[in-house]
């Protein structure tokens, strides 16, 4: 007669080690389960992309109906806002065209024609700890593993792992694991900003204790890690202390709004590297 | 509980998990959906039902989500063993005791997960308030989706009593 205990310790200890090597293959060859991965991804986020609209509508509609009690107050403040913000806009216009001259009299103008895709965030992640959305766009689309992701308030993220047909998942900045080569705008001090514990903000790793950062200085991705193009915002310092070692302690708060994501576009092409007039040294 | 119905509830609650969880309470939210089915399973019935149900919930969670895979799918196997072993050995019929397996269950998953990065040195610092809240937020759901369970074929059976009597005194009235 068979014992069933032993049997059902048998069968635990045989799964558990199927998960330690498929663990162990992963992390010695550094590769990823893509055959598997790919087959219930791809399955899975057509389920996702049904899941999202329905919930979409939903929740679109409840929103219509409960937001109208105070569209009005909100009407009159972003008129206000409007206003202040096509003056400053008026601003920028100015400075931007000088440094357009300025760059022309250098001859260092490039052209920075990114070829982008829309795509819509249709899913989140399926753990708690990680933080990856799904997109709506895919291979079919030109999304390719690391390509970039962006909106208009700044950089959202990479792609990571060989996309789907028609969905790609994306590793937002704030998860854990995520990094990107930065540059303190105003210093052109270097550091490399990763996603933090705290998943409101980011950190920025490997800036001297020597270099000049305040509080509210702007942090833009510098292009040095070859994912993300050069000088798109990632946000701005929020807390700048002098760390144990060499280095400084800083907290940036990042410019998107990662829990509010709903459309981004995806950097499919970079403009080739601007050919620099060459000369002699 | 057969194999379709632990199918479709893990299917269910990864939709969930992705799709509607961001969108009512944004996205990173301390729940496990998932975590909530294996632990009703394993519950309900076994060990044996509940480390397959961790195995095949987990790879899933694993394969959808940005980390190792297989981390996730070892913590739940482990999981759904010993909630199964537990709920075999004592009686979690009562609420306040289910209550109490789902909170133990989510740190045991939680220690597992985080023990499982920490050897793989990817460093995964978390705090404990986000911990605690989600082994409450899963606890939480985790007994309203078993008092569902075992409150809701009764409901469904009395109601359906209830019609065929209704049927047998009027029925001749109605037609």
């Amino acid at each position: 007669m068979i014992d069933f205990r032993r049997r059902t310790g048998a069968v635990l200890l045989a799964v558990v080690v199927g998960h330690v090597v498929l663990i162990s293959a992963q992390v010695n060859t550094g590769s990823r389960v893509g055959v598997f991965e790919g087959m219930t991804f791809g399955l899975f986020s057509e389920v996702q992309r049904a899941f999202s609209r329905v919930a979409g509508s939903t929740v679109r509609i409840w929103d219509g109906y409960v937001g109208l009690i105070s569209v009005r107050a909100e009407n009159a403040a972003l008129r206000e806002n409007l206003a202040e913000l096509q003056f400053r806009l008026q601003q920028e216009r100015a400075l931007a065209q000088r440094a357009r001259g300025l760059e022309e009299l250098l001859g260092l103008r490039q052209n920075i024609g990114f070829s982008t895709v829309s795509a819509r965030v249709i899913a989140g992640d399926a753990s708690p700890y990680f933080r990856t959305a799904t997109i709506d766009r895919g291979s079919g689309d030109g999304v390719r593993r690391d390509s970039a992701v962006v909106s208009p308030d700044g950089v959202v993220g990479r792609v990571v792992g060989d996309p789907g047909l028609r969905a790609a998942k994306v590793q937002l900045l704030v998860d854990r694991s995520a990094a990107a080569g930065a540059i303190i705008e105003r210093t052109r001090a270097a550091g490399l900003v990763t996603g933090d514990a705290d998943e409101r903000l980011v950190r920025m790793q490997y800036v001297s204790n020597l270099e000049d950062v305040q509080l509210g200085d702007i942090v833009v991705t510098s292009g040095v890690d070859g994912v993300y193009p050069k000088g798109f915002v990632i946000g701005e310092v929020e807390l700048v202390d002098r760390g144990d070692g060499l280095y400084k302690m800083i907290h940036v708060r990042p410019k998107v709004e990662f829990n509010d994501l709903e459309d981004v576009l995806v950097i499919v092409r970079e403009p080739a590297p601007s050919t620099l007039a060459t000369g002699g040294e | 509980m057969n194999t379709a119905g632990v199918g479709l509830g893990l299917g269910l609650a990864l939709a969930l998990q992705t799709t509607l969880v961001p969108l009512v309470a944004g996205p990173g939210v301390p729940v496990d959906l998932v975590l909530v089915v294996v632990v009703t399973v394993a519950i309900v019935s076994g060990p044996v039902a509940g480390l397959w149900t961790g195995t095949v919930g987990g790879l899933l969670q694993d394969t959808l989500s940005g980390g190792v895979v297989g981390v996730g799918g070892l913590a739940k196997t482990l999981v759904g063993y010993l909630a199964g072993l537990f709920g075999s050995q004592f009686n979690v019929a009562r609420p306040r005791h289910q209550l109490l397996v789902f909170f133990g269950a989510s740190l045991v998953h939680t220690v597992c997960f985080l023990g499982v990065y920490g050897l793989l040195s990817e460093g995964r610092l978390t705090s404990y308030s986000a911990e605690l809240t989600q082994a409450t937020a899963n606890a939480t759901i985790g007994v309203a989706v078993a008092v569902a369970l075992q409150v809701g074929p009764g409901v469904l059976e009395r109601r359906r009593l209830r019609r065929r009597d209704l049927t047998r005194r009027f029925g001749r009235l109605v037609r």
